[in-house]
């Protein structure tokens, strides 16, 4: 990535910390009330970060260094925040202790303040529920998006504390600043107001609980390059009804005619039911984003796929043939879920820089060391890893273990939760 | 991020209630501190300090200096600072549009009081 995009995020989250710091630097308080105040407001500037790094924004997660990076950030910058807002009532408090452990309490408790704290408060108590939600990963998808949406409704009654605190002139423009940035999200994304329309054109099964889906534009289609995904949400058919819901799904190829292709494993509710999609159904496609094969160097490379990670490897060797040598080794538990195996074996010998290896490891993680290349060998190669957490975590170890440097590794998770 | 989450939250809880704990165990208030000397101070005394280095308020009959708690009003200083040598109850009474002070302010409150505000026979 290169050094300006590398930078540019977390030079964000600075600047939308320390700005309102700044302007409400304490002097001549005592020290936990100084820090009470400024720990409230670098809360208030993460959250406000956090709001802009939930934005699918093409151009924006270019500009950021990827969706995936953004989503990252969001989540860090997130608890970052609520740690710091926690700390901010606590230290008001602590700061009143030497007037008096009844002034102390009485400075935290909304009980004996007016609405002012208790906004604050009504701001935490959201984080916290909200933030409780975030972490149930046992909660259906759509129940559990809602619910993370409401984080929002905390950040807008954090500011209103601000407000009734008699705090107007910096808040109102970072209130306004929030509400356009939820409004945004809310409208353009998750309405579906900045994805583009296209139809489900083909629908072929590729493997056990696994379907690509051709689809064709409405209008004008959006151009995705091998290595990225897209947020795709399916509607209703004429025997089929979807969930609505923008899921990411990797290219699994790009048409010179707009003609887009996704691979799709049924892994939740929604899935399972895209697997009894048709041709006619309506579907809205936001993207593309990530660059996970973008810039490759001309070297020679592995790539490393497990079940439905051989999409983004699919969609380059049917893009074109390949630069420079390629050992590709694919992982998949049995036959019936050796997706495009036929068609990769097909690629592999038409093209000589390809060098493929299919291996079926059963239902456990295999030994991973001893199905990757010999190390001197690997040394020279720059790494693409793309598959299920848990085998990304242990091809990432064996390849450190074996002297990779974390530079010639590259690996996507796609994981949005 | 979960643990983090997790513990952050607890050791918030555990910390608001030694908070209040510590508050239920507190001997009242120091008399010295409520009983405030029961000087009386005409209007154009009070209007002499009028500066936020140096501001006396006059707030339902009594007059407070509060010039050591200004630099921790949450409030900006311009709002603040343009009752100081002022009779400021009715500033007092309806901040943030029409709303009072909360009670633990006139408690806080309380601990600058330095006298009272001469009527205007007195003066």
């Amino acid at each position: 990535m290169p050094n300006r995009r590398f930078l540019a995020l977390p030079l964000l989250v600075l600047a939308a910390t320390l700005g309102p710091v700044y302007w409400a630097l304490p002097e001549g308080l005592s020290i936990a009330r100084s820090l009470g105040i400024v720990l409230g407001w670098a809360g208030c500037g993460l959250l406000l970060a956090s709001l802009l790094l939930m934005l699918r924004e093409p151009r924006l997660a270019q500009g950021l260094g990827g969706l995936e990076r953004m989503y990252h950030w969001h989540h860090r910058v997130g608890m970052a925040a609520y740690a710091a807002l926690l700390a901010h009532p606590l230290l008001l408090a602590a700061a009143a202790w030497p007037d008096g452990r009844q002034l102390a309490w009485q400075t935290l408790s909304p009980f004996s303040q007016g609405w002012p704290v208790w906004a604050g408060w009504l701001a935490l108590l959201l984080l916290m529920a909200g933030l409780a939600a975030t972490f149930e990963r046992r909660l259906p998808y759509r129940t559990w998006r809602r619910l993370h949406l409401g984080l929002g409704l905390a950040v807008l009654f954090g500011l209103l504390h601000l407000v009734l605190l008699g705090i107007e002139q910096p808040v109102w423009p970072i209130l306004g600043l929030a509400a356009f940035l939820l409004g945004w999200r809310i409208v353009r994304q998750d309405f579906g107001r900045a994805a583009r329309p296209y139809i489900v054109h083909r629908v072929t099964p590729v493997a056990d609980g696994m379907v690509e889906i051709s689809l064709k534009p409405l209008a004008d289609g959006l151009q995705a390059k091998p290595g990225q995904f897209a947020l795709v949400a399916f509607f209703a058919g004429p025997n089929f009804r979807g969930c609505g819901e923008f899921h990411p799904f990797t290219v699994s190829a790009s048409g010179a005619d707009g003609e887009i292709r996704f691979g799709v494993k049924a892994l939740g509710d929604c899935t399972q039911n895209i697997q009894s999609i048709e041709p006619g159904v309506l579907a809205r496609v936001q993207g593309a984003f990530g660059c996970f094969l973008a810039d490759r160097p001309a070297i020679p490379q592995l790539w490393v796929a497990g079940g439905i990670g051989i999409t983004p490897f699919l969609a380059q060797l049917r893009a074109a043939p390949l630069d420079q040598p390629t050992q590709l080794l694919y992982l998949y538990r049995s036959e019936s879920d050796a997706a495009f195996l036929h068609e990769l074996q097909v690629l592999a010998a038409k093209d000589p820089q390809l060098t493929l290896r299919a291996v079926a490891t059963g239902p456990t993680l295999p030994d991973l060391n001893a199905l990757l290349p010999a190390a001197p060998g690997l040394a020279q190669r720059d790494c693409y890893l793309c598959g299920p957490p848990g085998m990304l975590v242990g091809l990432r170890q064996v390849l450190n273990e074996r002297g990779i440097k974390p530079r010639h590794i590259h690996f996507e998770n796609f994981e949005f939760r | 991020m979960r643990r983090f989450y997790l513990s952050t939250t607890v050791l918030f809880w555990l910390l608001v209630t030694a908070f209040w704990t510590a508050s239920l165990w507190l001997p009242t208030p120091e008399e010295s501190l409520l009983l405030a000397a029961e000087k009386t101070y005409t209007p154009a005394e009070l209007a002499k300090h009028a500066t936020a280095a140096n501001c006396w308020m006059a707030i339902r009959g009594g007059v407070y200096d509060l010039s050591a708690y200004l630099p921790a009003h949450p409030s900006p200083p311009e709002l603040v600072v343009p009752w100081c040598g002022r009779e400021a109850t009715e500033a007092y009474k309806t901040k943030t549009k029409g709303r009072s002070h909360a009670p633990f302010a006139d408690e806080l409150l309380a601990r600058y009081k330095i006298g009272t505000l001469a009527s205007d026979q007195a003066k």
